[in-house]
């Protein structure tokens, strides 16, 4: 398969997708600079912070409890938007919300559609239905707007064209512009605002996610930097949200909480440059904003998860940062995962939604370093959820190769007895560990083994089992007291 | 899919999940304030320019349209969008507008537009010029919330956005804001409100800050001292 296949397809494929992202110089460039930027961004912001800690615990007690009595904050919801003159639909998945949106705007007579940034809707993958039905759809997000031309998917949670270099951007959009246009970005941005605003005069409809749903108000919550939700909800006559069940939250109050960690963790912002509170359609009197306002609650496999172990992954805010932290996402970049949502919480999140089986390398892709709860604002204990998946498919019988479940067997008998552990461990330093003593690295496993050592060494044993060099030097320092005693 | 069986599903799995809550203390209200030591005004202006936008601190409304005339010029404005405001009748900025050849829409103007001029005024307009709701001095924030004459487009489809401020209008954190908001009637919260901390900015090309990709790319706070 070559390498247009990842970019652009959903895939399973993660040991060659990463493996041909590992190859890529131009990503790898890009991708080296996202700790220093973004990750380091998120840092100082927690350290500027005085109380984050205690405010990321609140956000994560929030969303604890919300999640405790979800039904209930869903149907007050229900009753708050409809008494702001809104209406709301309950999709059981994808399929069904993209119905409710494609009857919509097919009753409305709509025929352009404008989006703002939403993983939801690209988790249930609207535009594919809409652009069947002839409906033209208009992503707004710069990032969006570009790798929508060129057909990839996103690579990043809150930047989706983080593959691509500035000469990518410009051979693209030259494409669609249908002039050269320069490889600098103010041109490319410009280009875009140019193109995009005439798409938004036209618009009938728009099209957003849901960061935030507030029960106790019927409010939407959307935060961005560049405008684009704001106008998608500002021009268009009809707008139609999507959001994932777990994005409630009952109170306004509680709100304050989320805004100030969710962009401190995105990109080092205080506060991202621009966060709408939407309740309702426009009020009698006003110039601008929507005549309707339609909500659509998705469950899509969410309450599956709600009811299990791995609950917790309901709680992400989808802020990116735990993407930026991750020294694996920053190897093998956003594609190799292969599901809609990429780097440590995409691990956790693809295998739930799309099945553990198909996905069996994603738990796996990840050294539990814990970057990713540290810098996580809600604190989401994804090393964890993420052992507890690979548990999960050792107790699933057939997930597992033979060769590994005889390691992972011996290992576990030879652990059990003294005996074994001790005679293993011997004969493993006097063989390997002698024989590797300079270099303590093995190159290459034999057999199937090989697997594991083709993108890193394996540690030789040492030459000298630890029991035996705790012995000896036990009394080398037993030595050295008596002889201080006799001084 | 049916709301009752979709709510009794979502009941159960909650339910269900409550055996995998996570321990947490309890963790007090409020946490986070983080306010400003500094002078309101000056702190404010700090945090503008911080997220790129450029703030000016005056004693006087005299001083404030003064300095909204010289944007004016600088900008070479044709035409504006204006919200009707206090906050701007205390500046004499419909006088000031009524010197100079800017074309100006307001409300009053534009609802008597059909909407198909309408849309073309607010579309070709070159500043938009508002007062705010609150100014919050830790984050360098404006709030405005929409209502007739209050235009959400003011402050975003232009490509230069004036803000006025009174001192009176700084609260020192986004904390104030909510306990502002949680004042309101359930029916009084306005349809939209919006949180505006800078001008319009993207990364999306390789890391890099570009300004003025949708909103307005010039961000200007005027800051008007109470007397
Ligand atoms: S898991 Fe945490 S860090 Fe990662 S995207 Fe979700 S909220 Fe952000």
């Amino acid at each position: 398969m070559s390498h247009v296949d990842y970019v652009r397809q959903e895939h399973h494929a993660f040991l060659k997708a990463s493996d041909e992202a590992l190859s890529n110089p131009a990503l790898q460039q890009i991708l080296d600079k996202l700790g220093d930027s973004l990750g380091q961004k998120n840092k100082d912001a927690w350290d500027a912070f005085e109380q984050h800690d205690l405010v990321r615990q609140r956000a994560r007690a929030i969303k604890d409890d919300t999640l405790a009595a979800l039904d209930k904050h869903l149907a007050t919801l229900e009753e708050s938007v409809t008494r702001r003159g809104g209406h709301v639909y309950w999709a059981e998945n994808g399929e069904e919300a993209s119905g409710f949106i494609l009857d919509m705007i097919q009753s409305r007579g709509a025929k352009k559609v404008v989006k703002s940034k939403s993983m939801t809707s690209e988790e249930i993958h609207l535009n594919k239905t809409l652009e069947k039905h002839q409906i033209e759809v208009v992503e707004t997000d710069f990032g969006e707007y570009i790798i929508q031309v060129a057909g990839h998917r996103p690579s990043h949670i809150v930047g989706p064209a983080l593959h691509l270099s500035k000469d990518d951007v410009a051979e693209i959009l030259s494409e669609e512009a249908g002039e050269e246009l320069p490889s600098n970005r103010e041109a490319l941005a410009a280009f875009a605002r140019r193109t995009l605003r005439s798409r938004f005069a036209e618009a009938e409809v728009g099209i957003t996610g849901v960061n935030y749903a507030i029960a106790e108000t019927g409010s939407i919550v959307l935060v961005e930097n560049e405008g684009n939700a704001r106008l998608t909800t500002s021009l268009p006559r009809i707008h139609i949200a999507v959001m994932g069940m777990e994005k409630v939250i009952p109170k306004l109050s509680d709100l304050k909480y989320f805004l100030k960690v969710l962009a401190r963790a995105a990109t080092g912002q205080k506060m991202s440059c621009y966060t709408s509170l939407i309740t309702g359609a426009r009020r009698e009197g006003e110039l601008d904003g929507p005549e309707e306002f339609h909500l659509i609650i998705l469950d899509n496999g969410r309450s599956k998860i709600l009811g299990g172990p791995l609950r917790e992954s309901l709680f992400c805010i989808r802020c990116g940062a735990c993407l930026n932290a991750c020294p694996i996402y920053r190897n093998v970049g956003g594609h190799s995962y292969g599901g809609v949502y990429a780097g440590p919480i995409g691990a956790v999140l693809t295998p739930l939604y799309d099945g553990l089986a198909d996905n069996h390398h994603l738990p796996h892709a990840s050294s539990l370093c814990g970057a990713c709860q540290t810098a996580c604002p809600v604190k989401i204990q994804i090393p964890e959820m993420l052992v507890r998946l690979r548990e999960q498919l050792h107790e699933e019988p057939g997930q597992l190769g033979r060769m590994e479940s005889l390691a992972y067997g011996l290992w576990a008998r030879s652990l059990r007895s003294s005996w074994l552990y001790g005679w293993g461990t011997w004969l493993a330093t006097r063989t390997i560990g002698r024989w590797k003593r300079r270099t303590c690295w093995l190159r290459r496993l034999p057999g199937s083994l090989h697997g594991w050592t083709k993108q890193r060494d394996f540690p030789a044993p040492a030459p000298e089992r630890f029991r035996d060099w705790w012995r000896q030097e036990g009394q080398h320092q037993t030595g050295n007291e008596e002889q201080r005693r006799e001084s | 899919m049916n709301r009752d069986a979709f709510l009794t599903r979502v009941r159960e799995a909650a339910a269900a999940g409550c055996a995998h809550r996570v321990h947490l203390n309890d963790i007090p209200g409020g946490v986070g304030y983080v306010g400003t030591s500094a002078e309101k005004c000056v702190a404010l202006a700090d945090e503008i320019s911080a997220v790129g936008g450029e703030a000016i601190v005056v004693e006087s409304p005299v001083a404030a349209k003064d300095a909204v005339a010289t944007l004016l010029k600088q900008y070479e404005a044709a035409s504006a969008l204006c919200w009707k405001h206090a906050v701007l009748d205390r500046l004499k900025l419909p006088e000031l507008l009524a010197d100079t050849n800017v074309a100006v829409h307001d409300h009053s103007t534009l609802a008597k537009l059909p909407s198909d001029e309408q849309r073309q005024a607010i579309l070709a307009a070159d500043v938009g010029i508002s007062s705010v709701d609150f100014a919050v001095a830790e984050t360098g924030t404006l709030a405005v919330c929409s209502k007739p004459g209050r235009e959400r487009v003011i402050s975003l489809l232009p490509r230069v956005h004036i803000a006025i401020v009174e001192e009176s209008q700084i609260v020192p954190d986004l904390f104030d804001v909510f306990e502002q908001l949680g004042k309101l009637s359930f029916d009084d919260l306005p349809s939209n409100l919006a949180f505006i901390t800078g001008p319009s900015k993207t990364g999306d090309i390789e890391l890099q800050l570009t300004t003025g990709v949708h909103g307005p790319g010039k961000w200007h706070v005027v800051i008007v001292r109470d007397a």
